[in-house]
């Protein structure tokens, strides 16, 4: 960034590095312009029209997210007539929109309704009656599209293309009938998709939406506690929100959703895999270890209070210990457990029975 | 692990994640990254969009081929040849880094000499790889400055897995691509805490922060810190455990490992089993070792409680608790502190901050790391800390080398190749390799209990290329068991051109088919890591398949 590198924003003089389009100058200098078709892992696409400003010496507005900031530009962001165009085109997005919010909201946040309200946009130009079509039949158990509530700005089917790669879904039909689908409107399980949910996650008015917490009939995501954590799969530690509802389970609390963080703020950079987003059922399955157990005389397993399954446990271990020798016991530690966990069974194993027989799981 | 600490004298990624989309060159070995690691293959599909070249050397044609500019399909078990090879015509090319060389390393002469018998054309003769791709693949590799390398278990998981990894860390010195961004050399972690339970010291060899047990200095350090005297030989490492079970190890502690499906030639092991006189199972799930268990003991999943993983590329980033665990079941760390305290310890920790505080306060590298630190700060943009940290002010490091080696200088290998343990004979006329797939995970204890991967990928299958089926009378979709020397497996056959003539791959995670029932325990001379990626195997025709689609939509099809 030099000084010859700098454009008028709202009045002030900002500075921006060669390429840079004016909507991310602007965010760098605290400047907001609405966006829904924008996504920083994305090529711009220009698709929405929210973010129009005005340029000076420009007879049309141009869109923010799609246009160069070349030095010596003057940019308004905000006046009379970018307010009028911005009213007008989420009042046209809302005559093909359900204005209900609980009809809109089963699934994520409706940024459209949201930004419609925030513009105060008129509601009352009426309805155009559904031209789209859906899916309903594909057998895929994790993501639902929902054609009234698409705006058509090609989030989805970007992500498909650009991030993720596999190009499953794509813009099909043309004119108004144009949809979010798939070749030969196949189910996603008959494609290349490998069910990330990216486009669940990038969706900006929750027309791709979880199926899941639709059959559940749950809470909306508005009404779920996020909990930033770690995920337990991979080595790559990308960052999730599990999304609980606290008073499920008699108030134990259940994992009813995942969903990831802002783009550029972690590791994965917003992006999860089939596993990260969807493969949380196990949490409350009913094959999970609820009681300690022993195994009794009669070579079953018998469920025990933790007192005598401790007892048991450090019985045996102090016993071959006793026999044979401390270099007789060996622990296995676990790369799925933390590294608090491993430093205390490498404690464990060295300072409580004086061997090095220690190892995890996945030493290579 | 063993390997990288020797040569640079770290075992981690050298760079960070979010440095591959800067990549000019990615070198992808012995990796199936977008199954694997799919959100490290997101970063290497953006490097290639942006016109990065990618280069995949693997046996089998991996969907990450589809993206690359080059596949080298070496047969299994020749990586040494083909990296030599590489070695060697950068040598006789005069590509190298001569300056990094003559500053930053030692024994470069030495590997020079072996080079010498590696040329590209014999390479071709032994890997399949053609030479014109061997001298392509080396010449781009050592002229692009941001070049990185990028492995997995396709490279370790073999009776040569080091020295496959010298072979890589010598093409790493010679081309100084080392202490750069975007270039090094990243073996990517399996599991969400491998590099986390390296670094707290679950290693037969290692205390916390890769400190040696056979130090006397760090010995003594650790003795009066625990109060206690502590065992200065190195202990077994996992392979060998296995091994003497029942014989010289007689009473084994498993914590979340379900070792019968996971370890090698595993009927052995549960042979062995039935001679060991205690064990002790800590899992959040019933697994097929219970059935061997005196106690066990029910623990809680990462959603139920608090600690550090720490992910492939140094980084310690928080697990929180959610929810509450279910009936009895406790958090491990709970469960070790009541085991450790019943067995007479005087063990006191209230949270696992504490236990962390204990830990970075005898480990220098992770000195500056606390719970606190990664709940408030964010450097780069990121949460989370990358090692090494040394102080409450050190905002950690992206990528490891950066004007000078950690060990000092990096260390040149020479390598000379081997030959896989157990080749194809006329019993067992096959290559098997095991693997990972996208839609499971390690013993599927949690993904074959999630709906939409099983609709995915309900079932176990061994993939065949069509000429080895006809050979055999096999058709698509028919029931086939696999036979090696240590079992045989049943499963169902998929016809596909995705694997080389003479090879076939299975994946690991079905306990119905385990694949660790085929596979060699046989062990590299160094690390004792199995080799599952090569063992001779044969495939017989059991039954005529259903007419049902295994996999539809999948690329794997032929």
């Amino acid at each position: 960034m030099t000084e010859d590198h700098r454009i008028t924003l709202q009045g002030e003089s900002i500075a921006v590095s060669p390429g840079e389009t004016i909507l991310d100058a602007a965010a760098r200098a605290g400047v907001e312009i609405p966006t829904l078709c924008h996504d920083p892992r994305l090529e711009p696409a220009g698709a929405c029209r929210t973010c129009l400003v005005e340029i000076d010496g420009w007879r049309r507005l141009a869109p923010a997210c799609a246009t160069v900031a070349h030095p010596g530009m003057i940019v308004t962001t905000e006046n009379a007539r970018i307010d009028r165009h911005r009213r007008s085109l989420l009042a046209l997005y809302a005559t093909d929109h359900p204005a209900d919010r609980a009809a809109s909201e089963m699934g994520a946040p409706d940024q459209l309704l949201a930004m419609t309200e925030r513009y105060d946009a008129p509601t009352d130009w009426g309805t155009m009656p559904p031209c789209r079509e859906g899916r309903p039949d594909d057998r895929n158990p994790y993501i639902h599209y929902e054609p009234d509530t698409c705006i058509l700005c090609a989030r989805c089917t970007r992500y498909c293309a650009e991030v993720e790669g596999v190009s499953a879904i794509t813009l099909a039909g043309r004119g108004s009938q144009t949809t979010i689908s798939t070749v030969d409107r196949l189910s996603l399980l008959d494609t290349t998709c490998e069910l990330c949910g990216g486009c669940v996650d990038v969706c900006p008015t929750g027309a791709m939406t979880e199926k899941l917490p639709l059959v559940r009939e749950q809470k909306p995501e508005r009404e779920l506690e996020k909990i930033r954590t770690t995920c337990n799969y991979c080595g790559v530690g990308c960052q999730l929100d599990l999304n609980v509802d606290p008073e499920a389970n008699d108030g134990r609390g259940a994992v009813v959703k995942v969903t990831s963080p802002e783009p550029g703020t972690t590791t994965n950079d917003g992006n999860l895999c089939v596993k990260g987003r969807f493969a949380y059922d196990f949490i409350d399955h009913p094959d999970r270890l609820t009681v300690p157990l022993i195994r009794g005389a009669d070579g079953a397993l018998h469920e025990a209070s933790w007192d005598d399954a401790l007892e048991a446990a450090a019985r045996g271990l102090l016993g071959v210990k006793a026999r044979h020798g401390p270099d007789a016991l060996g622990f296995v530690s676990s790369s799925r457990c933390t590294v608090e966990e491993n430093y205390l069974v490498q404690k464990l194993a060295r300072a409580v029975f004086g061997t090095n027989n220690v190892h995890q799981c996945a030493a290579t | 692990m063993a390997g990288l600490v020797t040569t640079f004298g770290a075992g981690a990624m050298t760079n960070s994640i979010g440095e591959i989309r800067d990549a000019d060159f990615l070198f992808v070995i012995g990796s199936n990254t977008s199954e694997a690691h799919p959100i490290i293959a997101m970063e290497m599909k953006r490097a290639v969009r942006r016109g990065a070249t990618l280069v995949v050397a693997d046996p089998r044609a991996i969907w990450m081929t589809t993206i690359a500019a080059k596949h080298l399909q070496l047969r299994p078990g020749t990586d040494v040849w083909l990296l030599n090879a590489l070695a060697h015509v950068i040598v006789t090319e005069g590509l190298m880094d001569q300056r990094f060389i003559d500053e930053h390393t030692d024994g470069f002469d030495a590997v020079a000499r072996t080079l010498a018998a590696y040329p590209p054309e014999e390479a071709e003769r032994v890997t399949g790889v053609p030479a014109e791709d061997i001298r392509w693949v080396a010449r781009r590799y050592a002229r692009t400055e941001r070049a990185g390398i990028y492995y997995t278990l396709g490279i370790t998981e073999h009776s040569h897995g080091t020295d496959n990894v010298y072979c890589l860390s010598n093409l790493v010195l010679m081309t100084g691509h080392l202490g750069t961004p975007s270039a090094g050399m990243n073996p990517l972690r399996g599991q969400n805490n491998v590099q986390g339970a390296n670094d707290a010291g679950a290693s037969p060899v290692f205390f916390p922060g890769y400190q040696r047990v056979d130090d006397d200095e760090v010995r003594r350090k650790y003795e009066h810190a625990w109060g206690t005297s502590l065992p200065s030989e190195p202990g077994l490492n996992l392979n060998v455990m296995m091994k003497r079970v029942g014989r010289q190890i007689r009473g084994l502690f498993v914590m979340g490992e379900d070792i019968v499906i996971s370890e090698p030639n595993v009927l052995r092991l549960e042979q062995a089993l039935n001679e060991n006189e205690f064990l002790i199972v800590q899992d959040a799930f019933a697994t097929t070792t219970m059935q061997f268990a005196d106690v066990v003991l029910p623990a809680a999943v990462f959603a139920e409680k608090e600690g550090v993983f720490t992910n492939s590329e140094r980084r310690v980033q928080r697990v929180r608790k959610a929810v509450e665990p279910p009936g009895h079941a406790r958090p491990d760390w709970r469960i070790l502190i009541d085991l450790a305290r019943t067995c007479g310890a005087d063990w006191r920790y209230a949270e696992p901050a504490d236990i962390y505080d204990e830990l970075a306060r005898h480990a220098p590298r992770f000195a500056g790391i606390a719970h606190a630190r990664i709940d408030q700060e964010v450097h780069d943009g990121m949460t989370g800390i990358q090692w090494p940290c040394g102080d409450a002010s050190d905002p950690g490091t992206k990528f490891l080398h950066e004007g000078g080696i950690l060990r000092g200088k990096g260390l040149f290998q020479p390598v000379e190749y081997r030959p896989s343990q157990e080749l194809p004979d006329e019993t067992y006329g096959l290559v098997l390799s095991t693997g990972r797939t996208l839609y499971h995970y390690n013993a599927a204890t949690q993904t074959r209990r999630e709906r939409g991967l099983v609709a995915k990928q309900p079932e176990a299958f061994v993939e065949i290329h069509p000429r080895d089926a006809q050979r055999r009378g096999v058709s698509d979709g028919d029931l086939v068991e696999i036979q090696t020397r240590r079992g045989s497996i049943r499963t169902r056959a998929i016809l596909s051109r995705q694997v080389r003539l003479g090879c076939i791959w299975t994946p690991l995670h079905f306990a119905e088919a385990r694949a660790n029932v085929l596979t060699n325990d046989v062990g590299d001379p160094i690390t004792d890591t199995a080799e599952y990626k090569v063992c001779a195997a044969e495939v017989i025709r059991v039954a005529e398949g259903s007419e049902t689609e295994l996999f539809p939509g999948s690329y794997y099809r032929a």
